[in-house]
């Protein structure tokens, strides 16, 4: 009996790190893909401005995806507090 | 050549899946010094190699103005410093470009070899661990507070965080504290998840499939690894920039 407890709280543990993870994956990819939409727009219409365009967009592209990574970093924290 | 460089990267990938095998893995439970710390001094083995093969082959070059034919070691170090110049003189500015410019190329370097080290197989980089990550971090965070400091002063450093309206400043100043405070923490985070993601990644993919099909990810990871080591260094210009800033362009304006 302990032991299919056991069981459940893992799995519930499992599920709960992996819709974490997918949910911050999906805002992430969202947000990203706005941010580039934009700037190849921007660069369609003004092709000289792509070298002053690219800088910023790398860095927002990078700024989005911290908020990912932390959201696999918290994941992760409760994989391994949790399910061991 | 080439051929057996292909072949040497098919069968280590499959060596990598099958065992796990981690050369700082085994030597840190030789030496008891933990793996990112041995795989750290091995990358600034490889920088310091890199720099001295620099020096002494630009000290032989007759006219440093013509780059070597082909791709050869000085001609990949050059394309990214000016790649870098161009960057820190667009995001700083010239006259900080010349002061603050050592540091920032610096950590571009170190990066971008330890990062690029994760990519062979039986290696790691030192970037998968949170506590390198950091520690660059928190030097980027100390250079940064310490030159803005030297360079406006430190009440005028204080009235950056405060804001432009003295009635505001009260809200203002605590949560620029706390947005410069997590500078060095996120800087840590982005990296080694990048780092560490794209190493999971690669080990999935060569577990799931030994040959031909990990071979993309290999160049994703390099590619990654630049792009991280840019990013970096990106946000470090940045933040010097704005910690060395002038704030005297209302002055200016009013003189325009």
């Amino acid at each position: 009996m302990e032991n299919s407890g056991v069981m459940a709280v893992n799995s519930w543990v499992v599920l709960s790190a992996s819709i974490a993870f997918a949910a911050a994956v999906f805002g992430g990819t969202m947000a990203q893909g706005k941010a580039a939409s934009v700037a190849l727009e921007g660069i369609a219409r003004n092709p000289a401005a792509a070298d002053k365009l690219q800088t910023p967009m790398i860095l927002a592209l990078a700024l989005i995806e911290s908020l990912v990574l932390f959201g696999f970093g918290i994941a992760f924290l409760i994989l391994q507090k949790f399910a061991a | 050549m080439k051929l057996l460089g292909l072949l040497v990267l098919l069968f280590s990938s499959s060596l990598w899946a099958s065992g796990g095998y981690n050369f700082f893995t085994n030597a840190s439970h030789i030496f008891h010094i933990p793996a990112h710390t041995l795989a750290l001094i091995f990358g600034s083995l490889v920088f310091l190699a890199v720099g001295v093969y620099y020096r002494a082959k630009v000290s032989t070059v007759k006219n440093v103005v013509i780059p070597d034919k082909g791709v050869s070691v000085r001609n990949i170090v050059e394309s990214l410093a000016q790649m870098m110049i161009n960057t820190a003189r667009s995001v700083m500015g010239e006259e900080s470009t010349k002061r603050y410019f050592p540091y920032v190329i610096f950590v571009f370097c170190f990066i971008l070899i330890t990062n690029v080290m994760g990519v062979f197989p039986g290696s790691m980089s030192p970037n998968q661990n949170l506590n390198t990550t950091l520690a660059l971090g928190i030097f980027t965070f100390i250079y940064f507070n310490f030159q803005g400091i030297r360079a406006v002063g430190f009440i005028n450093y204080m009235k950056h965080f405060a804001g432009p309206m003295p009635a505001l400043a009260i809200l203002i100043f605590p949560i620029e504290i706390i947005s410069i405070s997590v500078r060095p923490l996120s800087l840590a985070l982005r990296l080694r998840g990048n780092m560490d993601g794209d190493h999971l990644i690669l080990g999935i993919f060569s577990e799931l499939v030994p040959y031909i099909v990990p071979i993309p990810f290999y160049a994703m990871g390099i590619f990654v690894g630049f792009l991280q080591a840019f990013v970096f260094t990106l946000l470090t210009m940045i933040y010097i920039g704005m910690a060395t800033a002038h704030h005297d362009h209302d002055e200016h304006e009013a003189h325009h």
